[in-house]
């Protein structure tokens, strides 16, 4: 989604400005006026600067606040986007439950069935096999602890 | 000759050859397939090379990079659908020669071009980065802190588009940069007492994020489209490539060197280097006229260009530290996790590993060409892979990886929120370039100024009390000066226009 230079623009000052008031308790060095806060506040002084710049650009060439403007349609974009966010989400909250395999392998189905289109077994079977290679390269080559879970007994007996 | 040998020893070992071999098909089958970019193959491929040493990980990088980007031709030629942005100033005039009956002509003549181009690169980098090196050893905290603001600046400058989204895509990547604990001071910055930011936010779920999950946002709208099917050149491919490679033999070699020069400047990478030589090819043309209706020309120098700046862009990132482009940024970052900084130093302290990755480029580069060529003749069926499987599995991908930098689900959720900040400023024309360079070279620019200001005990003057120090000062404030007149005129004039534009009938 397009907005208009205005909208970025304040959300850039509003960035800096944070950052300013967050690194306003920071102590300078010993005997120094510089110090772990001095850095933040000439990025923060510099995002209020470029953000306001931008800010009168989008005012003055009256853009629209906000418009579609992306090569795909709305509709579709937003579809991936929660499909995207809620693969995530679920990822995150299942994992320490349910472990690596069986929430991989149930989110991998409905992606595959919802982008694939080809029908449930053939999603279920795609996406045992990937989550197979997956753990197989991940979890056995270079020994990242992806959480077992429900599986642990069957994988590691 | 010792380091030499040390350097072929080190290369001509079983893993780096088989990681060698696997990055470049890894890379080929990302660049083929158009959307999926080579940052992007680089930045899924980050969390594997973690677990390797730093040769075999630097090997992965440059030979998954070079190969996306000749792989980027194929679906340009055939479909006219770039694979990487870096093909896209010539997919149209591969396309129409392929539809004059020229196809194999066409993208024999990108595997061979990308090849020269890439060895012509490596021959610069290898010949003058040690030259600068040897120079940029008389550097102290003052000039590094110039030279990566400077780094910094012209990354703003070169990435295209209104210079100002530029700039603030570069402080939104400094200002991730600054949580965590401070290095000089040892204070702790906007970590809102969050455990997992005392050491900072990771570099690998920030690129992962950025460079995967965005482009993903991207892409998946239109998973489940399948290419029409194509047609693969048949007979011999390289019937006629030499004859007209030899032809425009100038082209070829000016492609090198000015892709190699362009991929040098910070911020600048493959797809400007192909877009430039493209244009002074035409310009410098006979047949001017014949540019865009099929004519290997504009061809030749463009493929060259673009797999020349692959090797253009690390040298300053090995002589400097300084990324030319976001894999070298990429790279940096792999490197200094793996305790390597790079800079002068690394040319005497650790001359075989350098003159390891110069040849790792040679390797990567003469492998472009059977494989490319396998590519072209496979490209029917790696076009025919059902994006509807292939984009989840990236996204699992990326969701593991980005795990996988601390073993947190913390970095997980860094991941998403990069992935949809990063849609969001690409939809807006911010570009991600100066983000990423920012990101790497904020605790860099940080360090050196605070280095800098208790050596001379807060006297500002001492940043500029040397020569070197002073000319690259002067060149960063000529830099923020333009970024900045650059912005403002661009509002004056773009007001000017809508307001003509409300005024038309």
């Amino acid at each position: 989604m397009r907005t208009s230079d205005a909208v970025s623009g304040t959300m850039a000052a509003a960035l800096g400005a944070v950052l300013i008031v967050a690194s306003a308790d920071l102590d300078p060095l010993p005997r120094q006026v510089y110090g772990a806060g001095t850095f933040p506040k000439v990025v923060g002084g510099l995002l209020l600067l470029m953000g306001g710049l931008l800010v009168i650009k989008g005012l003055k060439q009256r853009q629209a606040w906000a418009r579609w403007t992306s090569k795909v349609a709305l509709r579709p974009f937003l579809q991936a986007l929660a499909a995207v966010v809620a693969s995530v989400v679920a990822y995150v909250l299942l994992t320490p439950v349910l472990g690596f395999p069986i929430v991989a392998t149930a989110l991998l189905t409905l992606l595959f069935r919802a982008y694939h289109r080809q029908g449930w077994w053939r999603a279920l079977l795609f996406a045992a096999v990937a989550t197979t290679m997956i753990w197989i390269m991940f979890a056995q080559l270079l020994h990242v602890p992806l959480n077992p879970g429900l599986l642990e007994q069957v994988l590691y007996r | 000759m010792n380091e030499l040998m040390q350097a072929a020893s080190m290369v001509f070992n079983g893993e780096v050859i088989l990681v060698i071999f696997a990055a470049s098909l890894f890379g080929l089958f990302m660049g083929a397939i158009p959307g999926l970019t080579a940052t992007m193959a680089t930045a899924l491929l980050v969390p594997v090379t973690f677990f390797m040493e730093p040769l075999p990980a630097i090997a992965a990088i440059v030979s998954a990079t070079a190969m996306a980007i000749v792989a980027g031709d194929i679906p340009g030629a055939l479909l006219r659908m770039p694979g990487t942005p870096a093909s896209a100033v010539y997919a149209d005039e591969a396309y129409l020669m392929g539809k004059k009956g020229k196809l194999g002509l066409a993208l024999g003549i990108n595997v061979t071009c990308s090849m020269l181009g890439g060895v012509i690169g490596v021959a610069v980098l290898a010949l003058f980065a040690p030259r600068i090196a040897e120079f940029a050893l008389q550097f102290t905290s003052d000039e590094y802190f110039w030279l990566a603001l400077l780094g910094l600046s012209c990354a703003i400058l070169v990435a295209g588009g209104d210079p100002l989204k530029g700039a603030i895509s570069m402080l939104i990547g400094l200002s991730l940069a600054l949580v965590g604990m401070d290095s000089v001071s040892g204070q702790v910055r906007f970590t809102m007492g969050s455990y997992d930011l005392l050491a900072g936010i990771s570099l690998l779920p920030v690129l992962i994020g950025l460079f995967a999950i965005t482009e993903l946002l991207r892409s998946l709208p239109t998973a489940g489209q399948q290419a029409s099917k194509v047609e693969t050149p048949k007979g011999k491919m390289l019937d006629g490539v030499a004859g007209t490679v030899w032809r425009y033999k100038g082209g070829v070699a000016r492609g090198g060197i000015l892709g190699t020069l362009i991929g040098a400047l910070p911020g600048a990478g493959a797809d400007i280097a192909s877009w430039i030589s493209y244009a002074i090819s035409r310009k410098l043309s006979r047949h001017p006229e014949k540019y865009g209706t099929g004519h290997p020309e504009g061809l030749v120098s463009a493929s060259a260009a673009n797999n020349a700046a692959l090797s253009g862009a690390y040298i300053p990132a090995l002589v400097f530290g300084i990324p030319g482009d976001t894999v070298t940024a990429i790279i940096i970052g792999v490197l200094i996790t793996k305790g390597i900084t790079p800079g002068p130093d690394i040319f005497t302290e650790q001359g075989a590993l350098v003159n390891a990755i110069f040849m790792v480029f040679v390797l990567a580069n003469l492998l472009l060409l059977p494989l490319g060529l396998m590519a072209i003749k496979g490209a029917g069926r790696l076009l025919a892979v059902p994006t509807g499987i292939l984009y989840p599995l990236i996204l699992m991908f990326c969701i593991v990886g980005a795990f996988s930098a601390n073993n947190t689900m913390f970095d997980v959720w860094v991941m998403l929120g990069l992935g949809l900040v990063g849609v969001f400023l690409m939809e807006n024309d911010f570009p991600l370039g100066p983000l990423i360079l920012a990101f790497i070279l904020g605790p860099i620019i940080e360090s050196n100024f605070m280095r800098s200001i208790l050596k001379s005990d807060g006297d500002l003057i001492a940043f500029v009390d040397r020569p070197i120090a002073m000319v690259l000062a002067i060149l960063a404030i000529l830099t923020w000066t333009l970024i900045i007149a650059s912005g403002i005129w661009r509002g004056r004039k773009g007001g000017g226009e809508t307001k003509a534009q409300v005024k038309a009938p």
